[in-house]
């Protein structure tokens, strides 16, 4: 039996910052996860996070993921890939699937980190290929470069569903719609203006009823459900589409401590099924914690801090870290969590519907209802900023952690305090240089450079892109509202790109001056490029 | 179906392009990606049928969990195409029920 101190099961970002904390603080350590490939949800997150710069905010997952990876490997931790726990036993001793053979090993504490499962729902035809859960997709597109389908239905409008469907339209897939059982969008509203723009329709009480097609899928029916979820028959659409993904939510992963006799509990706010756990994470069972998803659904920039809090607990109880030091991370760490756990979407407020912000402005419906604002809803808003000449327009409206647009305006025009769930306000006493930094970094790429004196009659808007091919400057094309509708001509007059923007891209274009306020996306026109 | 060009993936690190038999047929994929990838970008999207009532699947997780993508690869059956790497030579084949067949 091979031993270690420490144990840590999956190798996500909840599992590599434990494993990253113990062995900086000099403990032995091994990794194990049932993947080929380390890193768990983050290699499939090509978008930029949300959250403040001690949470990595406006660096992508993937990003995340490899500065988690470079760090374990420096710090020469054991990562054993292909490796399945099936169980954890008396006195911490585990047993490992690798390659075809169980192998035990036994160390002095263990870390659950195994992640999240994806929720499935039946409906007729749901076993037909080309039906697949949104982590599928995101496994093939992202990972393996292959688009999931040609045109696609996502059933789920939480973030995953939103995220997913923007990284389909990224991969070149056609997004037939996005519809969600619920009367309201799950996800950040930001998350779902990105979609909505770009003229994807968003059904909100609407359910799949079927997939058709003889050997997989080639087409959806979706319906209308009244109040108690039930379709409503005569309202049925059929969808021509070859691929249904299911983003209907996670539940944690939380079978190795149930088996391993960890208290349990049900919880549905965390996801399902889920260990009791002490602050520092550690379960009923002495010295085996828990981190991350498989402790309740949230985000990998908890998951991160969860793993470190876990680590640092253990290697005080093995003598590693002193109480002192370990009083200080534990205050940092909180601090931190507290500080990404708050907002509209925190997960202390799940399912609860908000009406107001913490200021005290009143939601959209239309974004909550069809994922995008509406302009007579937007304009309650602090950051718009009318003034002459060139300005940004945040359209920003619910209460999330994150405050990179703060951080990265060289002029100081943009105020999000502190507090970093507040709603972005313009100081209306700097000018904005219009450099279009915070048009890049914003992670829910909701800002938007408005510049109303370019020429006579004409306006320009910069906006976040982040689709192939990149226009280039003198394409034409139509301007599209935030519904996705065309709303005028339009012509592409730059495209800005720097290393600061992280392959986001500026993307100007000049409409006519009464459109500056409602044209949000481009499209090129047809043939051209 | 394979991504040519993707606006924040730059490399998906694939292995040179092999020879692999899929139904007795000569295909290529890339070494090192999943079967089931390869598979998906020839357009292949069934993978095996049922024992009972011979419904077709396909890939499902693409995680290895629901082994709704298993197939006869190099003759063994019930292989997870989804996270088994392509490799040279080898020999895939649609499942039927737990054994080979022609595709058909
Ligand atoms: C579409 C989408 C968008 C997201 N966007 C964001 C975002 O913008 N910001 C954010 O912070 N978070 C985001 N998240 C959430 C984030 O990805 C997860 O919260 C995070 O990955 C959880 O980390 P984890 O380490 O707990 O679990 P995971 O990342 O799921 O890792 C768990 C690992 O454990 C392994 N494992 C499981 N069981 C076993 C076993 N028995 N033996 C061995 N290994 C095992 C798995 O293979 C996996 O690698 C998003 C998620 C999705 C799906
Ligand atoms: S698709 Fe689920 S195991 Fe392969």
């Amino acid at each position: 039996m091979k031993r270690y101190e420490l144990i840590v099961i999956g190798a996500g970002p909840s599992g590599l910052s434990a494993a990253i904390e113990a062995a900086e603080a000099g403990m032995q350590v091994v990794v194990f996860d049932e993947n080929g490939r380390p890193g768990g949800q983050l290699f499939k997150q090509i978008h930029k996070f949300f959250g403040s710069k001690e949470h990595q905010a406006k660096v992508r997952g993937v990003r995340i993921g490899e500065n988690l990876l470079a760090k374990a490997k420096d710090l020469g931790i054991h990562v054993i890939l292909d490796a399945t726990v099936l169980g954890i036993y008396k006195n911490k001793e585990v047993s490992v699937l690798i390659e075809d053979e169980v192998q035990n090993y036994k160390a002095d504490a263990v870390i659950i980190a195994t992640g999240a499962a994806e929720n499935m729902i039946p409906f007729k035809g749901w076993d037909l290929p080309g039906v697949m859960g949104a982590g599928a997709a995101q496994t093939m597109m992202n990972i393996q470069g292959i688009r999931p389908g040609g045109k696609i239905l996502m059933v789920g409008s939480g973030n995953v569903g939103l995220v997913v469907s923007f990284q389909l339209l990224q991969a070149g897939c056609e997004v037939a719609a996005i519809i969600d059982a619920a009367p309201r969008v799950g996800g950040y509203g930001v998350h779902a203006s990105k979609v909505t723009r770009t003229g994807i329709p968003l059904y909100t009480s609407y359910t799949v009823i079927e997939a058709k097609g003889v050997d997989s899928v080639e087409s959806a029916v979706i319906a209308r459900v009244d109040e108690c979820f039930q379709p409503i028959p005569g309202t049925e659409i059929e969808l021509g589409v070859d691929t249904i993904c299911i983003a209907v939510g996670l539940s944690p992963m939380s079978q190795l401590a149930d088996n391993a006799g960890c208290q349990m509990e049900f919880a549905p706010g965390k996801g399902g099924n889920v260990p009791v756990l002490s602050e520092t994470g550690e379960t009923s069972i002495a010295n085996v914690y828990c981190a991350g998803d498989v402790a309740g659904i949230e985000e990998a920039s908890s998951a991160m801090i969860q793993g470190k809090i876990a680590a640092a607990a253990i290697a005080r109880d093995l003598g590693y870290i002193d109480d002192i030091e370990f009083a200080e991370k534990k205050t940092a760490y909180a601090e931190s969590l507290s500080k990404i756990r708050a907002g509209m979407f925190a997960p202390g407020n799940k399912g609860k519907v908000f009406e107001k912000t913490d200021e005290g402005f009143t939601i959209s419906d239309s974004l909550l209802t069809k994922g995008y604002l509406s302009e007579s809803e937007l304009s309650a808003f602090p950051a718009l900023d009318a003034s002459g000449g060139t300005h940004i327009v945040i359209e920003c409206t619910q209460n999330i952690p994150c405050d990179p647009c703060q951080d990265v305006c060289p002029a100081g025009c943009i105020i999000v305090g502190n507090t970093i769930t507040q709603i972005p306000k313009l100081d209306k006493d700097k000018k904005c240089s219009g450099c279009g930094l915070c048009v890049g970094v914003c992670s829910g790429q909701a800002i938007f450079l408005v510049n109303d004196q370019y020429e006579d009659g004409y306006g320009t808007v910069g906006l976040p892109y982040e689709f192939l091919p990149l226009p280039a400057k003198g394409d034409v094309g139509k301007a599209l509202d935030r519904s996705g509708a065309p709303v005028c001509d339009a012509t592409v007059v730059e495209v800005r790109t720097n290393k600061a923007m992280d392959k986001t891209a500026m993307l100007v274009m000049k409409v006519p001056v009464d459109q500056l306020s409602s044209a949000r996306f481009f499209k090129a026109a047809e043939g051209g490029n | 179906m394979r991504i040519v060009a993707h606006p924040i993936i730059e490399d998906y690190q694939k292995g040179p392009l092999v020879q692999f038999l899929y139904n007795g047929e000569t295909v290529e994929g890339h070494a090192g990606e999943s079967i089931a990838a390869a598979l998906r970008a020839m357009g292949v999207r069934i993978h095996r049928y049922t024992t009972k009532q011979h419904k077709p699947r396909g890939v499902f997780c693409a995680i290895g969990r629901c082994t709704d993508c298993v197939m006869v690869v190099n003759g063994v059956s019930n292989v997870r195409t989804c996270i088994t790497p392509l490799e040279a030579g080898m020999t895939v084949q649609t499942q039927f029920g737990l054994k080979a067949g022609d595709g058909k």
